[in-house]
């Protein structure tokens, strides 16, 4: 696997802190594979935690407001559907009730993890209750993810930290509704720090985990690449993880579910991690979804300069470059990086082949690139561009900047055509 | 960057890894000047000014990219070419080898990457065709009087003569082509770029292996071939990144089949050119190779029949050609091979190279 040098020295250590509340929120009406339909009007004024919009179906997904207001408009920024939730600083609340975690069945935890908007934090937002949707099917293993290998982030890594008595506590529950055999932490070595202090506290609380190490390399959290890590199990893309008895969940992901059952509260908030080569006051922030990145900066006491920066949204590898300094944190974002913009000399493709040595899915990247440029779909089915994860490994090591990235993308619209 | 990584490895680009191919070449080109002096250095420098206008000339007036000498291709190119001659080679005929490596080899494929073969290589058979007088006469190889340090008794502790040459020779000798000079320093390079990750264990490793165990088996009668030719031909041209192929077994095929292709030449009775045909010959097949041992996707299951199948289909076609090029050689009609390439390559250029010189591949 690719090693990547770690990146996250600048932000490990330090605590959790929090930003003072944003005037503006826009409300990310986008999830997973759908768009969410807003439940409240223009004018009408919201209660914190009150829900904002829903979408049903499989991918069925909630959101909810971070912070009591009015609702002023419904607009769209970049293509994106947004709700605008002015904040009236008030914090007035809607009544949260935790639930009772004993004799919870699989049914009920589904509901909870969808009334209160759990999705994917490990960036892809996918609706976290479908993975539990597993009818008859026996998990043996529940896998906590908390690999991060994302070279800047340190989100996961300060939730085990600091968090780590919630975090048990909610995977003791899981373990309890799925009757699984046993719960593994999975972290990378340069993570083992957090091994003590999982294994402390689970040994308080009662609870038996076994936290596993890895070795540092990208993209050791992917989840296929992480399900063989612990298990041994070798996956196809595509394939249902609860087939073979596995389910995977990320870490913070786990501590939005330790809120909905131990707070009652739903997920409107999410630790993020600030970083990268341009960036002041580096650190680990826990910042309301709906968060414009613009008051994030200011907070941090960075600006928004996209001729000298890039800015990301998420980690450094998979992350998104964001266009409008409005742009809002989702629940997929753990990160948000402000890097200096560099130059970069695009060549010919050598075929020198790194991008085939890193592969985590064991592809050939650079065909990828030959056959979109030609448009041939068959040929980029052949070499099985569908099982590409998007890690953006290739595109790392490659020598001459070929737009490896930018073709698969591109390749990928052509093939699900 | 408008799509992720947006970081990378610092170091790393495509000059870098020519600039380590170049560090790599240093110490036999160090062994080369205390061989023949100035000699050397003269030949050096006609081949990259060569190189780098040729480079400059054609890069600007069929790709319409200019600033393609920057990538320090051109300079590689004239090196490795210029390594394999001998050092009293014309000026003239080098120079046009160079020019011929950089336009025919290289830029009417579309530029750095998109060459099929390895442009050193071509340049060479363009000189051993159209110079044919100069370049097959024995004179050419005749140096011993520019000589300018000999080679020193390095291990006069051992009596016996033949080994004790045999150790020299891998160290220092004063013979043959101007890359061949020292076994050691041929190594030392290819360790460099093992360790730099410029080029893989794979092709080294299975090209050596198979070449050593065929000559062992076969008993090594009667095969005249240079260590230090081969294991120049190894390092440096047959792991050239364009020219080779991009999956590692992939390459460890290549090595094989190199290897084989190799001894069937030297049993066949070609002289010098065994190295440069074998490895042209499997530049052909490069991409083939790639795709035939492609990866196992993660978690796919495999088709051993299929793969089995291909592989003998490729290895069929390969030893079809390498036996068909021996034939061509005892008719003496090689020439027509490279004539053929050239009117192959000009087509080409023409109706679809040309057209594609902004894609990256
Ligand atoms: S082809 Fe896809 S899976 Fe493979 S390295 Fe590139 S982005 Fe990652
Ligand atoms: S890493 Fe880049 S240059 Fe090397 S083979 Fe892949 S695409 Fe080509």
């Amino acid at each position: 696997m690719l090693l990547i040098p770690s990146l996250k020295g600048k932000t490990k250590y330090s605590d959790i802190s929090t930003i003072a509340d944003s005037k503006d929120f826009y409300m990310p009406l986008d999830a997973y594979r759908n768009v969410m339909t807003p439940v409240v009007s223009i004018g009408e004024r919201v209660k914190k935690y009150q829900l904002l919009a829903q979408s049903e179906g499989t991918f069925a997904s909630k959101l909810h407001a971070p912070v009591s207001g009015t609702v002023t408009a419904f607009f769209q920024l970049n293509g994106k559907q947004m709700i605008h939730l002015q904040n009236d600083f008030l914090n007035l609340e809607t009544l949260t009730f935790p639930v009772e975690p004993t004799g919870l069945t699989k049914e009920e935890f589904m509901d909870v993890l969808l009334d209160n908007g759990i999705q994917g934090a490990g960036g892809s937002q996918f609706p976290t209750q479908l993975k539990y949707n597993i009818q008859d099917r026996q998990i043996r293993t529940v896998i906590f993810n908390g690999a991060e290998c994302e070279p800047y982030l340190t989100s996961d890594f300060v939730l085990m930290r600091e968090k780590a008595d919630e975090l048990i506590k909610a995977a003791q529950v899981i373990r309890t509704v799925l009757n699984a055999q046993k719960i593994v932490f999975a972290v990378e070595r340069h993570n083992i720090a957090v091994r003590k202090i999982l294994l402390k506290n689970a040994s308080n609380l009662g609870v038996e985990i076994e936290v596993k190490i890895l070795s540092d390399g990208y993209p050791q959290g992917g989840e296929l690449q992480l399900i063989k890590s612990v298990t041994g199990l070798e996956i196809r893309k595509g394939s249902f993880p609860a087939d073979h008895g596995i389910l995977v969940n990320n870490i913070g992901t786990l501590w939005a579910i330790y809120k909905a059952l131990f707070e009652g509260r739903p997920n409107i908030e999410r630790i993020i991690t600030v970083s990268g080569n341009g960036c002041q006051h580096l650190g680990n922030y826990r910042i309301k979804i709906g968060t414009p990145i613009i008051h994030i900066l200011r907070e941090t006491n960075n600006n928004w300069n996209p001729d000298l920066q890039t800015i990301v949204l998420g980690g450094a590898m998979m992350g998104k470059s964001v266009e409008s300094p409005l742009v809002p944190v989702h629940k997929g974002s753990g990160g948000l990086l402000i890097m200096r913009k560099t130059k970069i000399e695009k060549n010919n493709c050598i075929k020198c082949g790194l991008c085939v040595d890193v592969c985590p899915q064991h592809l050939m990247p650079l065909e990828f690139v030959r056959h979109n440029l030609s448009s041939d779909v068959p040929e980029l089915k052949k070499f099985s561009l569908q099982d590409c994860i998007e890690c953006g490994a290739c595109a790392y090591v490659c020598p001459s900047d070929v737009p490896l990235m930018e073709n698969i993308f591109d390749g990928k619209k052509k093939l699900f055509q | 960057m408008n799509s992720n990584p947006y970081i990378k490895p610092r170091f790393n680009g495509t000059q870098m890894v020519m600039l380590d191919v170049i560090i790599a070449l240093m110490p036999l080109i160090f062994v080369g000047w205390l061989a023949y002096g100035t000699i050397m250095l003269q030949q050096i420098c006609v081949a990259i000014v060569t190189g780098l206008v040729s480079e400059f000339l054609f890069s600007s007036i069929l790709l319409k990219k200019y600033n393609t000498i920057l990538d320090g291709s051109a300079v590689v190119t004239a090196l490795l070419l210029t390594l394999t001659l001998s050092p009293v080679t014309p000026w003239y005929i080098l120079s046009f080898g160079v020019f011929s490596a950089i336009l025919f080899g290289k830029i009417v494929w579309g530029g750095l990457g998109k060459n099929r073969f390895n442009p050193a290589l071509v340049g060479r058979e363009f000189m051993a065709v159209f110079f044919a007088s100069v370049m097959t006469s024995p004179n050419i190889w005749k140096t011993s009087d520019l000589v300018q340090t000999s080679a020193p008794e390095l291990f006069p502790g051992i009596d016996y003569p033949y080994l004790s040459d045999y150790l020299n020779s891998v160290i220092f000798k004063t013979t043959g082509a101007m890359g061949e000079y020292s076994i050691l320093c041929i190594a030392l390079g290819g360790l460099y770029l093992l360790v730099r990750n410029r080029i893989s264990w794979h092709i080294p490793l299975s090209l050596l292996g198979t070449f050593t165990l065929l000559v062992g088996l076969s008993g090594g009668d009667g095969l005249r071939y240079s260590l230090g030719g081969i294991l120049l031909g190894t390092i440096f041209m047959a792991t050239d990144m364009p020219s080779s192929p991009t999956t590692g077994n992939g390459k460890l095929y290549y090595g094989l089949m190199i290897g084989i292709v190799i001894f069937i030449f030297l049993k066949g009775g070609i002289q010098y050119e065994y190295m440069s045909y074998s490895i042209l010959l499997l530049n052909g097949f490069s991409d083939q190779a790639s795709v035939v041992f492609r990866p196992r996707t993660w978690g796919e299951t495999l088709d051993y029949k299929r793969k089995t199948e291909e592989i003998f289909i490729l290895t069929l076609k390969i030893l079809g050609v390498a036996f068909a090029v021996l034939s061509l050689y005892y008719y003496e009609l090689v020439n027509y091979l490279v004539y053929l390439y050239i009117l192959y390559i000009i087509i080409k250029f023409n109706f679809s190279f040309s057209n594609k010189v902004s894609n990256a591949i």
